[in-house]
């Protein structure tokens, strides 16, 4: 799929020509990446007149003069390495073929890419490269897509003089251990393309080459098989391979792919761009979009190769119903499904109120997904019980920054890392949870910039290859609050507060009074030393370091929000960012790293029960009188019940029904025991899933719900990115996400009637003031926009609060430390904090569907070498996990990433039970759970608890009153096919 | 409403005057704990608290009640 640019297909006409991947910009490689100087310089290539700026090599020069000079080694993603010299030139007043990769223009040079010799020169290098090469290019996977073969063809080679018979590499053995490429040695050229994208873009340095001369080749680690090394399977080698060396399995299997589709990751919220690389309806792979904003071309092994769930044989097709969840589900129409679901919501208002019923938005849907919920929720329900998953990870930010900065949002792009000098990471593990971004982080950081980690794991990126040591607090869970606190103390009282920024952009009466606070003895690193376990002096550097640093850039995850003073450590990192300036420019701010793909979006959708989008109080009489007329109902003024608050009344009998699209909340909420009687209790509960989830195993209705490749939409990252999702094949079911909640709707009575999810998108953009200006043409024509997107932002905005505040003034507020009450006692000495890791995704129904259940087959507990010869316990032992609300089992794994005294496991396998252990504790103003801190105890145990016995029974039964229904489903689909 | 709901209430109450002590006097403190119950609390969640405030006053802090007396007019 080699292209050439062609600017005559590169202009946009709105609602003609939509983004064609494979003709756009970002198709082509310009060889060397640009030179991010100012200034101009002139050059001339074969007699075209180009400027450039300063720094940009010959080969992108000329590559920009639309004349594309033959290369191999060359990517415009890796620094130029200047090995395989096929894009050597002739320069005029210069000596020799300079190597066209490795030469920057200088003003005034004549360059020549084509001369009889440079033609004889090329060849001979590709002679050489292709005499120890197979020449089995009409059944080499890379056919039609080979870089080598197209080079070849480029310069005219037509013979090998040396022959094939001589010493060669062509019996090398593959490597096939990794599950979704191969490494196959006898088609290497050893360009060492893929050595250093795993060294400049993905930052693992997994890969090197061994050996010299003849003998040199790529080798994982230790020439290890790849499964057996460090390589984190980003894919950024299989992508820069020239030949198929390293190949997608899928593309061995099914070929190259024929046409693509540009669309939108839906794991994390770093939101990547990728190319869906398609035969017909099916995806052959998934390659990174170099025009994504996000991700600029680089992905990670859940984006990049963990899309067979969406094929999965689990996967529900079609809308199925039951009286009880003892009954076996029924295969029913869609028409059925929707009006069994009606009937039965309806009849629950009429039996227990208006306020009985609600509904839970996705996360992982599209925002026009997730706006239609909500809507369903306050205009058909009549009541205003709609929450999300963001309950349970993120709604401290939405509360903390619209206290502190006024508006509940990330504040930067990714890319504004590369201009921070110092970073804080709180709460956060970027390279495992939010991995393209952990490359870019570890990318400056290589650069020189400082880091500073604020966790009680000792987190990967503190050890970045080739770059310094990150400064460690390993503080204790639950005194993040402390810490914050201890930091703001130095700044204060050592005068590293940018005092010019305080005044002319804060509230003045609000940061007198957190100085006096912040100021006294009782915050000093000294005196929370005995609270946090951190020494003194190392808060006082670590202060220091991010006051004094010129750009310092503040980057949280769930480490910080969920606890049971989230919402406070949210306030006390934006104090941090206002007091040193830290604000409203590049390289700084305050950047929450969102969990799933949506968490911004659907908190911007006006999921949470007390706001209409663009986080619009329900209480605001002229927003409601806004939305009433576009939605023609009334609105109620009183916000609903949070999930929490859902789950208490479903057990005290008030809540009765429930609506979940694409949450599993039964897997993801604490203390499941809890969770599980509140769903037991209701008399209806309706899941649109793409499997049977934990949930839906408590359902009576169960919608089909579709992938990110079955529909088209939007997803909204932690950048504030709005970045299209495009359909690649039809829904599974027939009917993508959006289309079944206008169905349940208009079943209801309550009529909704959409075309296209653009028309949704006209609707939240005519009734939230942050995305006025947002529409599906303007995204075509942008590839993306970060809101707020209005007359005074029409193209978006990038940096946040740079002149303003929304609320006027940066708002600084008091931040008193509060001990949770959930704490380490002699019954329950350790305590447990819960994460996730790089190959699995949240509750893993997506995930443990691909070969990345590889990785991780199972949660383990993780503990410090010390706790375990305590209570001697062996790497591998099973473990009995105890807290005041639950027991479970799982593996122990010895791990010195942890304190003495702290304990990790992930939640990424139901059967594990990782949450019937955590408690329902939570942040005291939003009720996000803590999970980061459960008082625990640990002892060898020789079999499951009660709680996994109880899942395995419940899980069989539930899977055998499916089967019958699934059963039905492939006849039905077999005889489709007839 | 079950003793469960009811403990859960009182104790998000509690932790919401614990977190907004800094405000000042109990009557400042009162005023912003009132206004994130009225911003953030459920009409039924609001009503059941109210209906324990006046059926068994003493079973809530002083501060609690006090707040509680200032949400009431605000629910209908």
């Amino acid at each position: 799929m080699l292209h050439y640019y062609d600017p005559a297909t590169q202009t946009y006409e709105p609602g003609k020509n939509g983004l064609n991947p494979d003709f756009d910009s970002f198709s082509r490689d310009l060889g060397t990446p640009p030179s991010l100087s100012e200034e101009p310089v002139s050059i001339s290539v074969d007699g075209r007149e180009i400027t450039v700026p300063e720094g940009t090599s010959v080969l992108r020069a000329a590559a920009l003069a639309g004349i594309n000079i033959p290369k191999l080694c060359a990517s415009d993603n890796l620094e130029a390495f200047g090995s395989c010299r096929l894009c050597a030139v002739e320069i005029e007043g210069r000596r020799g073929y300079p190597a066209s990769c490795t030469t920057p223009v200088a003003e005034g040079m004549a360059v020549t890419t084509q001369t009889g010799k440079l033609a004889k020169l090329r060849r001979n290098i590709m002679e050489l490269y292709i005499s120890d090469h197979p020449l089995d290019c009409l059944t080499c996977p890379a056919n039609g897509n080979c870089e080598l073969q197209d080079v070849a063809g480029v310069v005219g080679l037509r013979e090998v003089r040396y022959g094939f018979e001589g010493e060669n590499h062509l019996d090398a053995e593959t490597d096939s251990s990794n599950p979704y490429f191969s490494f196959d040695p006898s088609k290497c050229i050893v360009c060492s393309r893929c050595v250093r994208a795993c060294d400049e873009v993905q930052g693992t340095f997994a890969l090197t080459i061994e050996g010299r001369g003849f003998d040199s080749k790529v080798v994982a680690s230790q020439n290890d098989p790849f499964m057996d090394s460090e390589c984190v399977s980003c894919g950024a080698c299989v992508q820069a391979c020239p030949t198929s060396t390293l190949m997608e399995k899928s593309v061995i299997e099914e070929g190259q792919p024929e046409h693509s589709v540009v669309t939108t990751c839906a794991y994390c919220g770093v939101g990547c761009s990728f190319k869906a690389e398609m035969k017909g309806d099916q995806v052959v792979r998934m390659v990174p979009y170099k025009g994504g904003e996000a991700n600029h071309g680089h992905s990670c092994v859940k984006g990049r190769f963990a899309f067979g769930y969406a094929t999965h044989e689990d996967r529900i097709r079609e809308p199925m119903i039951r009286d009880s969840i003892n009954d076996p589900w029924q295969v029913v129409s869609w028409d059925e499904a929707l009006a069994f679901a009606a009937k039965k919501l309806k009849a629950t208002q009429a039996k227990y109120g208006r306020e009985s019923i609600g509904g839970i938005t996705s996360s992982r849907c599209t925002n026009e997904e997730t706006y239609l919920v909500q809507k369903l929720v306050r205009a058909a329900f009549g009541n205003n019980n709609t929450d999300t998953c963001a309950r349970v990870c993120h709604s401290p930010t939405g509360y903390g920054l619209k206290t502190t900065l006024g508006e509940s949002a990330g504040t930067q792009t990714f890319d504004s890392v590369m201009k921070a000098d110092t970073i804080m990471v709180i709460g956060a593990n970027p390279t495992d949870a939010h991995p393209v971004f952990g490359s870019l982080m570890r990318k400056r950081l290589r650069q020189g910039a400082k880091l500073i980690v604020i966790d009680p794991r000792r987190i990967d990126l503190i050890s970045t290859p080739n770059a310094e040591e990150g400064l460690h607090l390993p503080l204790r869970p639950g005194t993040n609050v402390a810490i914050v606190n201890a930091l703001a103390h130095v700044i204060v009282t050592e005068g590293l507060e940018d005092q010019e920024f305080i005044n002319s952009r804060c509230d003045t009466e609000a940061y007198n009074t957190w100085r006096s606070f912040i100021a006294e003895e009782r915050n000093s690193p000294e005196a929370m030393e005995a609270v946090t376990g951190v020494a003194a002096d190392k808060v006082r550097e670590a202060a220091r370091l991010y006051a004094q640093a010129g750009n310092g850039a503040i980057y949280y995850g769930l480490g910080v929000t969920e606890h049971s003073q989230g919402s406070t450590m949210v306030m006390g990192i934006a104090n941090l960012a206002l007091a040193t300036g830290n604000i409203g420019k590049e390289g700084g701010g305050v950047n929450p790293l969102r969990g799933q793909n949506n968490v911004q979006g659907s908190c911007d959708m006006g999921s949470f029960p007390h706001e209409l989008p663009g986080y619009q109080h329900v209480n605001d009489q002229a927003v409601r009188e806004r939305f009433e007329a576009v939605w023609g109902v009334p609105i109620d003024k009183e916000p609903g019940l949070r999930i929490p608050n859902m789950f208490d009344a479903a057990i005290a009998g008030t809540f009765k029904a429930l609506y979940v699209q694409g949450e599993d909340i039964a897997q993801s909420d604490p203390n499941t025991q809890h969770v599980e009687a509140a769903l037991r209790a209701l008399d209806c509960l309706v899941v649109q899933d793409i499997f049977l989830n934990e949930t839906a195993k408590f359902a009576h209705v169960l919608l089909p719900g579709s992938t990110f490749l079955e529909k088209n939409g939007t997803f909204t990252n932690a950048e504030r990115r709005i970045n299209r999702v495009r359909k690649v094949m039809e829904p599974i079911a027939g009917m993508e996400d959006w289309q079944v909640t206008m169905a349940l709707s208009n079943a209801l009575g309550y009529p909704m009637h959409y075309n296209h999810p653009s028309e949704i998108m006209d609707e939240i953009a005519s009734l939230t003031p942050t995305f006025t200006g947002v529409n599906y043409d303007k995204l075509e024509q942008l590839g993306s926009i970060q809101w707020p997107c209005n007359e005074e932002h029409p193209e978006g905005m990038p940096t946040m609060h740079t002149v303003d505040f929304p609320i006027g003034k940066g708002r600084f507020a008091v931040t008193e430390y509060l001990a949770t009450e959930e704490r380490a006692s002699r019954r329950f000495p350790l305590l447990l904090t819960t994460g996730r890791i790089l190959s699995q995704y949240n509750v893993g129904a997506q995930t443990r569907r691909t070969s990345n259940s590889d990785w991780h087959e199972e949660d383990v507990l993780e503990l410090h070498p010390s706790d375990a010869e305590l209570r001697g316990v062996k790497d591998g032992d099973w473990l009995g996990i105890s807290s005041r609300v639950g027991h479970t089992v799982l593996r122990a794994k010895l791990s010195t990433r942890m304190l003495p005294g702290v304990v990790y496991t992930t939640f990424h396998h139901p059967s594990s039970g990782a949450n019937v252990v955590t408690t329902d504790n939570s942040d005291w103003a939003t009720n996000c759970p803590e999970y980061k801190v459960t008082a625990v105890q640990v002892e060898k145990v020789s079999q499951p608890s009660d709680w996994q016995r109880n899942f395995v029974d419940f899980d069989q039964r539930q899977q055998a009153l499916l089967q019958p229904a699934m059963e039905s489903e492939e006849g039905s689909h077999a005889n489709a096919l007839k | 409403m079950s003793d469960q709901q009811l403990n859960n209430l009182i104790k998000m109450l509690d932790q919401i005057i614990a977190n907004n002590l800094h405000h000042g006097d109990d009557d400042k403190v009162s005023d912003v704990a009132a206004d994130h119950l009225q911003k953030f609390w459920a009409r039924s969640m609001k009503q059941q608290i109210i209906a324990h405030a006046n059926q068994s006053p003493r079973e809530l802090s002083v501060l609690a009640k006090l707040t509680v007396d200032k949400l009431e007019p605000t629910v209908k």
